[in-house]
């Protein structure tokens, strides 16, 4: 009877609540969507908060599909992706709205859409993340093409890459399919598909395992590559850019940045947090703990000691003569062709 | 003449309407047994069975509309290694949770088990434990970069680390030892209700201990085993929490995946698929069970006897502590500890709080809501059966054997086309757990209530109360207990829901078990453990219930 007794009251203390949930809608509030871990953007965010006293409601993870389904009864102001390829996907849809941002010349106009309607913060670089214990950087591969080769599935506990639908995997099958054409790019989605050794739901799990030694190398941004360095143990790792001889490609990079959605909810809210990004200091702020490079460098991201000697600064790598705004012409089919070249979108 | 006229109207109007009408009339009270339900109460019962049937009539459309040339490459590609996935593991997880929990069963209640009285409830608690707080908790203690591990680098003689907990034998390892217990209580009750008499009989024929047991207690157990067995694989078939921290793929994280990258049509087809394995499923155990029957002799009933264990006494002791020791002390032992780290390091700030605020909000609106539904619908089904009555009742059982991802994902359609208002609200989310927990709260109220008399009813009726009032007016306050005890579980299940919480709730909505999740998902166990405590120790509330239940 005593239980029975505590659970009317839970009830009605919750009834209470409920109601008392409902009423406090009046603030000033923003809605913003973000496809970047949480950890890299809730610091953001709460500085946002306390800085504008605008109320932040985040969805963390969202896809830029979700962005699609919702059209016609949009609920995001902002996204932020770390994927260019997904906002300028987004832009050509109509789903996002340019903007005569104040401060927006500080962003160079290679990292931003023609009307500004999304624009990039930070950059990153494909390459290898490797377990030092497991396997030494001469023999390391040191170019995408290399993973052409079957040689590499014979490597001690093999290599890992992340899933088809991953945006940063989607990025790079876009900038391979702008420098190779399809039909390459299709084959080599289906050699690493065939030759790695795990594939993961993300890039943090390959940095992991990759640390633990499950698997010798990985396929990964950079900055993943400082996130290991940062680990109390299993932190014997290192780190090859891609396609870095004069000959070669060059790093596929990727930038992560914001975009402003058209028609969202509260659209004041929404310029004021796109100008409030670009000031300089939350531009670093927005680095944050992801470690990625800051596109303004001379703003002085500052990184922990562990990592500060392994930062290769953005304009000192040589990086694929593509622009990253190119990379939302590709989106969608990009998404195709890795399916159906064998290499699912989710894992398996 | 005009009287006449009048007459004659009033003639052809009965002849013309009342033998149809009447017709369709005595069909109608010839279904209900001549005890039709009032209006209200019918309406009531049409219109929750129609609810919980949304979701599920959706995703089928959904997937018959998906196009010949989505099936045929998922029929193609996916769905075999899906069924192959899905199937062997739910097989296995099932026998092994079976073989536990019989075995345990057996040793508690019907041999001299040192401290059997303590262990009845002990070997129930792994319950308590959300198979996907079990799975962190083996990750941490058995995962790649465990200190076990570690152990075994670092020593000479040992050889390689031979545990690889991201594989089949980890998930089925770690299903096993959480879903055990349905088998374990349900086995328990029907040992503790076997009579003495046909052992004896038994051994007066010379059988040995062991022959007994495989000759009449086995046959004796089938229908608690099936009843326990079919628990379990439905567990295994919706989980979606364990499976996804294991990185294995069966069909429900299969159809979770998909939604998630908005392949809603492919999320149907397999869930299409998923929802008929499941019927089977349910069709085969239903199938065995009516084919034999047992019968215990309630006359003469007499306690059974007690065997000693002999030279196995230590052996089978040691095999009790084992499965306690890894089902719960290695558990709750690694939460407690990760838990004492977060709050140091501040796991317990305003979000934290505002999380559990989010979960406690979103489970007791489940639970009132399931409480105020269960009662009309228990009681159209007690005080007047009728082949309605019994199809308005298997609908809202849908939530029972269905997993939340395809509850979820008939949501997501629902709410996108036809009511974008509630789309993004937590109502929602909250909905969804209606229909998926329902079926507790009616379980628990329909055994309440069928301790109460129809007399009862009767006897308001005869005072000129109409059928609701008497539901809620001398009904509802009889069975209350049942109903606030259905009401617990449900707000215990929605405590601990993961999938369908992650499918539909709106932006900023985290709730403990998301909490859970996500910061399990980055490695951050110290952030993960407490609200995984909080979790386990609210479901310890119901606990008592369910034991009384078996």
């Amino acid at each position: 009877m005593k239980l029975n007794k505590l659970i009317v009251l839970v009830g009605m203390i919750s009834t209470l609540m409920l109601i008392a949930g409902c009423g406090a809608d009046e603030q000033d509030e923003i809605v913003i969507y973000s496809a970047r871990n949480e950890q890299f953007v809730q610091d953001l965010l709460d500085q946002f908060e306390e800085d504008t006293d605008i109320e932040v409601t985040a969805l963390h993870g969202a896809e830029p599909l979700q962005i699609m389904e919702e059209r016609e009864n949009v609920q995001a102001d902002v996204y932020i992706s770390n994927d260019l390829g997904a906002l300028g996907y987004l832009d050509q849809e109509g789903l996002l709205q340019g903007h005569d941002f104040e401060g927006i010349d500080s962003i160079p106009s290679d990292f931003r859409a023609s009307d500004n309607a999304y624009f990039a913060i930070s950059a990153r670089a494909r390459g290898f993340i490797y377990n030092e214990d497991l396997i030494d950087r001469e023999d390391m591969p040191t170019s995408a093409e290399d993973l052409f080769d079957p040689e590499w599935a014979d490597v001690e506990n093999g290599y890992a890459i992340t899933r088809g639908g991953n945006g940063g995997m989607i990025g790079h099958v876009s900038a391979l399919r702008y420098e190779w054409g399809d039909e390459r790019t299709a084959e080599w989605i289906d050699s690493i598909q065939t030759n790695a050794a795990g594939i993961f739901e993300g890039h943090g799990d390959i940095r992991r395992a990759v640390g633990e030694g499950q698997h010798a190398f990985g396929l990964v941004n950079n900055y993943y590559f400082h996130q290991q360095l940062l680990e109390p143990d299993n932190n014997d790792v290192g780190f090859i850019y891609l396609d870095q001889d004069e000959d070669d490609m060059g790093a596929v990079a990727n930038a992560a940045g914001a975009g402003l959605v058209n028609g969202g909810p509260n659209p004041e809210n929404g310029i004021a947090f796109m100008e409030w990004l670009l000031e300089p200091e939350n531009q670093v702020q927005f680095v944050g703990e992801s470690l990625e490079l800051l596109i303004n460098a001379e703003y002085g991201a500052s990184y922990p000691e562990e990592v500060e000697p392994h930062i290769v600064p953005f304009d000192e790598l040589h990086v694929q003569d593509m622009p990253i705004t190119e990379l939302g012409n590709y989106f969608e089919d990009t998404r195709a062709l890795i399916e159906d070249s064998g290499l699912d979108l989710e894992l398996r | 003449m005009r009287q006449m006229m009048s007459k004659i109207k009033q003639h052809i109007k009965t002849f013309s309407q009342t033998p149809f009408s009447s017709a369709v009339r005595q069909k109608w009270l010839l279904m209900w047994h001549h005890n039709p339900p009032g209006k209200v109460l019918f309406l009531i019962g049409i219109a929750i069975a129609f609810i919980m049937a949304i979701p599920l009539f959706y995703v089928i459309q959904r997937s018959a509309t998906a196009g010949v040339d989505r099936w045929m490459r998922l029929l193609d590609e996916r769905i075999p290694s899906l069924l192959w996935n899905t199937f062997s593991l739910a097989f296995m997880v099932t026998l092994f949770a079976v073989v536990i929990g019989v075995s345990l069963a057996w040793f508690v209640n019907r041999t001299n088990l040192p401290g059997a009285k303590y262990w009845r409830w002990l070997l129930a608690l792994p319950l308590v434990i959300p198979p996907y707080v079990g799975a962190m908790t083996y990750i941490i203690v058995f995962g790649p970069s465990s200190w076990l591990r570690g152990f075994f680098e670092q020593s000479t003689f040992l050889g390689d680390y031979p545990i690889n907990i991201y594989s089949f034998w980890g998930v089925f390892f770690t299903l096993t030892m959480f879903t055990y217990p349905y088998v374990y209580l349900i086995a328990s009750a029907s040992l503790r209700k076997m009579n003495r008499n046909f052992e004896e009989v038994a051994r007066s024929q010379g059988l040995t201990t062991s022959q007994i047991f495989w000759r009449v207690n086995l046959p004796f157990l089938r229908p608690s085993i099936g009843a326990g067995a079919i628990l379990v694989s439905l567990y295994v078939l919706s989980d979606f929490g364990a499976i996804s921290m294991l990185r294995y793929v069966t069909f429900t994280a299969a159809i979770y995946y998909q939604r998630a990258g908005f392949d809603t049509e492919s999320a149907s087809v397999l869930s299409l698929v998923l929802i008929i394995a499941t019927v089977l499923i349910l069709w085969v155990e239903a199938r065995t069970k009516s084919k034999s029957n047992y019968y215990q002799t309630s006359n003469q009933f007499r306690e059974p006897e007690q065997l000693s264990l002999g030279r196995w006494k230590w052996f089978v002791t040691g095999f009790v502590w084992f499965i306690f020791f890894v089902s719960v002390i290695l558990p709750i032992g690694v939460l407690i500890y990760w838990s004492y780290i977060g709050i140091q390091h501040g796991a317990l700030d305003h979000r934290f709080f505002e999380f559990a605020f989010n979960s406690f909000r979103l489970s007791s609106f489940a639970a009132i809501i399931s409480m105020a539904l269960a009662l009309p619908l228990v009681y159209l089904k007690a005080r007047h059966p009728s082949i309605i009555t019994g199809v308005i009742d298997r609908i809202s059982y849908v939530g029972y054997a269905l997993p939340g991802v395809i509850i979820a994902l008939g949501f997501v359609f629902v709410f996108n086309n036809h009511l974008p208002i509630l789309y993004n609200t937590f109502y929602v989310v909250a909905i969804a757990f209606v229909v998926r927990f329902l079926p507790q709260a009616l379980q628990s109220a329909e055994a309440s209530l069928n301790l109460v008399s129809p007399r009862v009813d009767e006897a308001a009726r005869s005072l000129g109360y109409p059928p609701w009032k008497i539901m809620y007016k001398v009904i509802f306050p009889t069975i209350r207990p049942g109903i606030l005890a259905g009401g617990a579980l449900v707000f215990v299940s929605a405590i601990k829901e993961l999938p369908a919480t992650l499918m539909l709730r709106p932006p900023g909505f985290d709730t403990l078990a998301i909490r859970v999740h996500y910061e399990a998902s980055e490695a951050l166990y110290h952030q993960a453990a407490p609200p995984a405590l909080i979790i386990v120790l609210i479901s310890l509330i119901p606990l008592r219930y369910l034991l009384k239940k078996y």
